[in-house]
């Protein structure tokens, strides 16, 4: 079986986020980066069924040069080669032009199943994963809590909302995009990092892929105008003081509240 | 000027909220020059079509079929992609809920066309239409122009009221145009019986990533919650972490809780979770970061290593009990 997993590199959780000077995006210089976080479950997925009977798990992620970072770490977790769409001109891409991309990738490498995350954390859009799907032709289900595979079957628990699951099957090859809590994510070991060292990495551009048409920002269709920080509203109203004080003056509250 | 096509998206039988939300946005749109019009898409909702051309869905397409009985991503796409066609729509709107997040996107890359997720607003700045939504978890707000002759938008329930006019809308029948589905409905599990329930709890201590690890639970936050009479809650990091199990989780994906006390300590408010409590009557949130959402929704706000004032307010409400 071939799994290909998608990974997204974002700016780290704890990353300050401050609007870059064009409005458009935060600034990204000297911030840290990381894996997005649904993706990490995405993969943990795809290294599970590779446990547990010898799968090829290819990552695959579209980005400048820090992304590489991202792609060894996914070879020391145990995946077994990535590609790197590298390019310059994917730059300023939206969500379909991404996709596009992606799509030629999971055409060229042909696998069983592909996994992504259900979203990104920075953009929180959600888009990317379905539209491969619809445009490499392949059945998709969304916020996957639970994934098991048997006989070209694929069956999954996708979350709904109050905490109720629906049950739907797919048949190989599809996309799975999960949410994040369907695994326990491993870390890379020391071996893995090494043995990571040896892996290849693809490195690819758009046209390489045959989509340079489809690419950035001339061929978006979308266009952030600008980020901002959302509108303060009235806010809490702030206590201050040494946490003794600060303790009394909530007692203060709850006792007004005729709760203690 | 062009069409607006609402999704509309059936629960339980009836139209849901979300929906009135979106025709109310929709309806808002139609002032700068738009139509409304509405998919109903079902087996056996001609009386929930008929009923939504009257409260703001305008002409309704009425797609019919046995594919179409439960959700179902194909059929969902291939249906939404015949009613643009049949109403050359110009602007689709589809609920951001775990169905429309499923399909919506499939539906603008068939179509090739502009997609912004999870809107909050949206306005036609003289023909171009801009939408308004949260990134990095709610911490910033984006503008998103949809250029091209096409845009779907998935629209964040709760983020408008619902319409609450009349409109005079007729139904006509679509045909849904079903090919193969692939994907396949299985069955819908309701929740289990929770071991814990928030929803009747009036006070609620909840924790989250700011706690750092499991057994800072046990040891400095069920305390508290004991002290007040209260039950203990957690945000989706915290189970997903596994240090509590999912009974413990509010927010959109957990439990909705509206106690008359909810305190979140190290809690940052990503918008799943605010939707969760943000109903709670009056909220007590202690966080380090003075920028983190929840301070958007409290009423009273700590900015403040939580654990030196967890311990002490535990103290306090014991000492204030007598």
């Amino acid at each position: 079986m071939k799994i290909l997993v998608c990974l997204k590199q974002v700016p780290h959780s704890d990353a300050r986020l401050d609007v870059a000077g064009h409005g458009k995006w935060i600034q990204e210089d000297n911030i840290k980066f990381e894996i997005n976080s649904y993706d990490t479950y995405a993969l943990e997925e795809a290294l599970k069924l590779k446990d547990a009977g010898g799968a090829e798990v290819v990552v695959v992620s579209v980005g400048p040069a820090r992304v590489t970072q991202a792609l060894r770490t996914a070879l020391g977790m145990g995946a077994d080669r990535a590609i790197h769409v590298n390019d310059p001109a994917v730059e300023g891409s939206d969500a379909l032009g991404v996709a596009k991309v992606l799509a030629a990738v999971v055409k060229a490498e042909s696998p069983d199943l592909v996994f992504a995350g259900l979203m990104s954390d920075d953009g929180n859009f959600a888009a990317v994963p379905p539209m491969v799907a619809q445009l490499a032709g392949l059945p998709s289900t969304t916020a996957a809590m639970s994934f098991s595979v048997a006989g070209g079957t694929v069956t999954v628990e996708r979350e709904l909302e109050g905490g109720a699951l629906e049950v739907v099957q797919l048949p190989t090859p599809c996309l799975i995009a999960v949410q994040s809590g369907l695994n326990q994510v491993r870390y890379a070991s020391l071996k893995g990092i090494m043995a990571a060292k040896k892996k290849p990495v693809d490195t690819k551009t758009a046209a390489d892929l045959g989509v340079a048409d489809a690419v950035g920002a001339g061929a978006a269709r979308t266009e952030v105008e600008k980020v901002y920080v959302p509108p303060k509203g009235k806010g809490a109203e702030i206590v201050k003081g040494s946490p003794d004080e600060v303790a009394k003056k909530l007692v203060g509250k709850i006792k007004e509240l005729g709760l203690l | 000027m062009g069409t607006i096509l609402i999704v509309a998206e059936i629960q339980k039988g009836v139209i849901r909220e979300a929906s009135h939300e979106i025709a109310n946005l929709a309806q808002k749109l139609s002032g700068a020059g738009h139509q409304v019009k509405s998919l109903v898409l079902g087996k056996g909702v001609r009386a929930l079509a008929e009923g939504f051309a009257k409260k703001g869905g305008g002409d309704v397409l009425l797609a019919e079929h046995d594919a179409l009985a439960n959700y179902n991503a194909d059929a969902w796409t291939q249906t939404t992609l015949a009613a643009v066609k049949a109403s050359g729509a110009s602007l689709v709107l589809i609920s951001n809920t775990p169905s429309g997040w499923d399909f919506a996107p499939r539906v603008a890359a068939a179509l090739d066309a502009a997609f912004v997720s999870d809107c909050f607003g949206a306005e036609d700045a003289g023909g171009q239409l801009v939408f308004l939504r949260r990134i990095f978890n709610g911490k910033l707000d984006a503008r998103v122009k949809a250029k091209g002759d096409v845009a779907v938008a998935t629209v964040q329930p709760g983020a408008t009221s619902p319409f609450e006019g009349s409109t005079d809308g007729k139904v006509t029948e679509l045909e849904p145009g079903i090919g193969e589905c692939k994907t396949k409905f299985v069955e819908t599990r309701v929740a289990e019986a929770k071991g814990v329930d928030l929803t009747k709890a009036s006070i609620i201590v909840s924790g989250g990533r700011g706690l750092g690890a499991p057994e800072k639970f046990p040891e400095l936050l069920a305390p508290l919650a004991k002290a007040l009479g209260g039950a203990m809650g957690a945000s989706r990091p915290v189970v997903d972490a596994g240090w509590l199990p999912h009974e413990y989780q509010v927010g959109s994906s957990g439990q909705v809780v509206t106690p008359k006390l909810y305190i979140a300590v190290g809690i940052s408010g990503a918008i799943q979770h605010l939707v969760g409590m943000k109903g709670s009557n009056f909220i007590i949130a202690i966080n380090k970061d003075p920028d983190a959402p929840i301070f958007e929704v409290a009423d009273l706000g700590v900015v403040a290593d939580l654990f030196e004032i967890v311990p002490a307010l535990t103290s306090a409400v014991t000492a204030a009990k007598g």
